[in-house]
């Protein structure tokens, strides 16, 4: 794919973005006047950017959006929920469109129709008089053939021919030519010309007024070509030009024909480009970067220096300070640079946050809810995965929100609850994690429900519900196979339960917990690492190898006397702050030899495995650190227990161990 | 470039391109008595076709190019047909 189409798929993303958000905004408030400047300016980017390239039913569509939103603008008298659902829908189709160009290259093979469609629908809510001249021809109104067979130089040709004649009516758009469009050279292509006749679209302004690159012209023109071969040569303007198929002189029989662009795409080269992934990062961060790599290299020329210096027999006791200081300046400049990696990486929630308004919205429309949206926190950052990570599983938070948490309003109204029942979308920062939550106070999670439902399900044995304490049971909605909806509907239909919320979150090292209050709402609440890539871990020995323990899941080390460990038939527990813990040993769980002697004193790893605490000997604890762990990759990436690597600062490989997998 | 001044004539030369109506205009708006001479012209584009259409300056010489002479500079000018350079 080349440089050109990518850069127009991610602007393209943010422009669609850009509309949506605008067009919400004046749903919200339909007399704002910048919402719908920005809107305008927004779809008149995308269209002038989808000119570029041989997406003309995207441009019609596009267009007419275009022309609707200029039309309102100039009346201001705002916009009405119609014209809104045109216009999303049109910015909806573009949204779907790039995504397949994005996959094949070319739009696909239904757009003519579908980017018509879209049109006239927006062309239908344009006044009369707003509407172009292209749409409101009409069989009445083709004089300007009569005149044209009329003004033929050679009315002795148009006798001639015994094929039907085309008529061309061809109505350059104003800015054509910064798409790089000459309307003269398209006509030169025309086949077997007949007559011409060139005017101005409207009026010539005052000579000092004429702008030399705004196209004016109307050219129209017949053709003894037949209609196939004319309609070729304007195949990539079809929305700007008429032709009328005159059968010979008689145009009172006229039928008009609309361009067709069925499948003029031209494949541009897939392979490669499609999976690679873009990140727009602001120039301030790259900046410094690229001072921090500045400063690494004088610390590197100091390196160099001392080198020298060392060379030349000098002092070596000097030269051990000048390395001391070296060592200590680049280690800062690393810290630094590190730093200012992550900070590339790190994205604001609103790049995912700004698409829910709309889908919320669309899912509202669908159930009939009334929903008042909203949303806080949108500037936290946090690493790109873990932002784009979040997206499907916020819009299924989302989408059980409005499918199972908002009743129907009259429900609401006799609850003594607004109408509208209120989400809203929260992310905030905890430390060094950020948090999420989506909140309604809708109709809440009822316990009795879901002890049914997981009854029926056989999640969990009757007497087991019983046990459980209404948080514990309300918290099984992540539980897997266990599916809320008591209908199917288009929101639950899609094979995507909590479980898969549950599982999503936890795979960016993330936790998701749910809090409800049956006839108040509920709070789904997801808790996530702000950065995924820096990894705490605890490095312990074990024989003469060192072995990573994520830090997360690690409460605490112990000594425990051997006189303590309680053999359980043939597992081991001990006592740990009155609480009974398994023990294992990591030796056992990674089959090496135990060393000879036992210990009288064990050194256990407190840690979490699952939900269970557990007791972890090894033969030593060593110093915590931040790494930057390397997933398994290659034959090694389906080996199970072990997370990932790092490399150490002598050159060893670190394995981060995956303890609650190992224990199995 | 495909268009140059040589005193009161502006000559159109060659493949004209969109970029050469920007000093079309000029030229003509300085002086609305200046004369175009196309006799060169192996194509306009229709930014500097319009210029002509706008300003309807007095025509010298006619292409050679077919589609122009037999089409467009007839379509363009109308009436006041160029009188053909002997």
């Amino acid at each position: 794919m080349d440089d050109l189409l990518q850069h127009f798929i991610v602007e393209a993303h943010e422009l669609i973005q850009q509309a949506t958000d605008d067009l919400l905004a004046l749903e919200r408030s339909p007399h704002a006047s910048a919402p719908m400047d920005s809107a305008f300016r927004a779809i008149h980017t995308l269209k002038g950017s989808v000119g570029l390239f041989d997406f003309a039913p995207m441009g019609i569509a596009l267009h007419a959006a275009e022309d609707l939103l200029g039309a309102l603008k100039e009346k201001q008298g705002g916009i009405d929920s119609h014209a809104i659902d045109s216009l999303l829908a049109c910015i909806g189709q573009a949204e779907r469109w790039v995504a397949v160009i994005e996959q094949t290259g070319q739009l696909p093979l239904d757009a003519a129709e579908e980017g018509y469609r879209l049109a006239r629908s927006l062309r239908s809510q344009l006044d009369e008089d707003a509407a172009r001249p292209a749409d409101a021809i009409s069989q009445s109104d083709l004089a300007w053939i009569e005149e044209l067979q009329a003004q033929c130089p050679d009315p002795a040709a148009l006798k001639m021919q015994d094929r039907p004649l085309v008529a061309i009516r061809y109505t350059p758009h104003a800015d054509c030519f910064f798409a790089g469009d000459d309307p003269v050279a398209l006509l030169r292509s025309v086949p077997d010309l007949l007559t011409v006749r060139l005017s101005a679209r409207d009026s010539w302004p005052p000579v000092a007024e004429i702008a030399p690159f705004a196209c004016n012209l109307r050219i129209e023109a017949l053709s003894g070509a037949g209609l196939d071969r004319v309609k070729t040569v304007f195949r990539f303007v079809p929305d700007q030009a008429i032709l009328h198929e005159v059968p010979r002189l008689a145009p009172e029989r006229a039928t008009e024909t609309m361009l067709d662009n069925g499948s003029t795409g031209i494949a541009t080269d897939s392979a490669g480009g499609a999976g690679a992934r873009m990140l727009r990062v602001e120039a301030s961060r790259i900046d410094r970067l690229a001072d921090l790599v500045g400063e690494m290299v004088i610390a590197k020329n100091a390196l160099a220096h001392l080198a020298g210096q060392l060379g030349n027999g000098l002092d070596p006791k000097h030269v051990s300070q000048g390395l001391l200081a070296s060592q200590a300046a680049i280690e800062r400049l690393v810290a630094e640079l590190h730093g200012a990696v992550m900070d590339v990486r790190m994205m604001p929630m609103r790049d995912i946050f700004r698409r829910f308004p709309k889908a919320v919205r669309d899912l509202a429309g669908q159930l009939d809810r009334a929903v008042d949206f909203s949303m806080e926190g949108e500037e936290v950052e946090a690493d790109k995965a873990v932002v784009e990570g979040l997206f499907d599983p916020l819009l299924h938070i989302l989408r059980n929100a409005v499918g199972h948490g908002a009743e129907p309003e009259t429900l609401r109204l006799e609850a003594g609850k607004p109408a509208k029942t209120r989400i809203v979308l929260r992310a905030y920062r905890d430390g060094d994690r950020v948090k999420v939550e989506v909140e309604d106070d809708g109709r809440g999670i009822d316990p009795a429900a879901i002890r049914e439902t997981a009854r029926k399900r056989g999640i969990a044995s009757a007497e087991d519900l019983d046990r459980m304490s209404d948080a514990d049971v309300i918290d099984m909605i992540f539980a897997p196979g266990f599916s809320m909806a008591s209908e199917v509907t288009d929101l639950s239909g899609r094979g995507v339960g909590m479980d898969v919320v549950r599982s999503a979150v936890e795979r960016l090292g993330g936790q998701a917990n749910v809090r409800s209050q049956l006839g108040h709402g509920t709070t789904i609440h997801l808790s996530l690492p702000m950065t995924i890539v820096m990894t705490k871990v605890m490095a312990v020995r074990l024989g003469g190898e060192l072995y990573g323990i994520p830090i997360d899941g690690v409460l605490e080390t112990a000594f425990v006397p051997a006189s303590r460990i309680i053999p359980i038939r043939d597992a081991e527990a001990f006592v740990w702050r009155d609480k009974t813990l398994p023990l294992v040993r990591l030796a056992d769980l990674l089959e090496i030899q135990p060393s000879t002697e036992p210990p009288q004193r064990l050194k256990v790893v407190v840690m979490t495995a699952g939900d269970e605490l557990v007791g972890v000997v090894v033969d030593g604890f060593a110093e915590r650190m931040d790494i930057l762990m390397r997933p398994m990759s290659g034959l090694l990436a389906g080996m199970p227990g072990v997370m990932g690597t790092t490399l150490l600062g002598d050159g060893n490989v670190l394995m981060i161990l995956n303890i609650p997998e190992l224990i199995g | 470039m495909s268009v140059r001044l040589d005193g009161n004539l502006i000559i159109l030369e060659g493949i004209c391109r969109v970029e050469d109506a920007e000093p079309l205009l000029g030229w003509l708006q300085a002086d609305r008595g200046r004369i175009v001479d196309l006799a060169g012209v192996e194509h306009l584009h229709a930014a500097v076709l319009q210029v002509l259409m706008a300003l309807r300056p007095t025509i010298r010489g006619m292409p050679e190019d077919a589609f122009l002479r037999d089409w467009i500079i007839p379509a363009a000018i109308g009436e006041g047909r160029p009188e053909r350079e002997s």
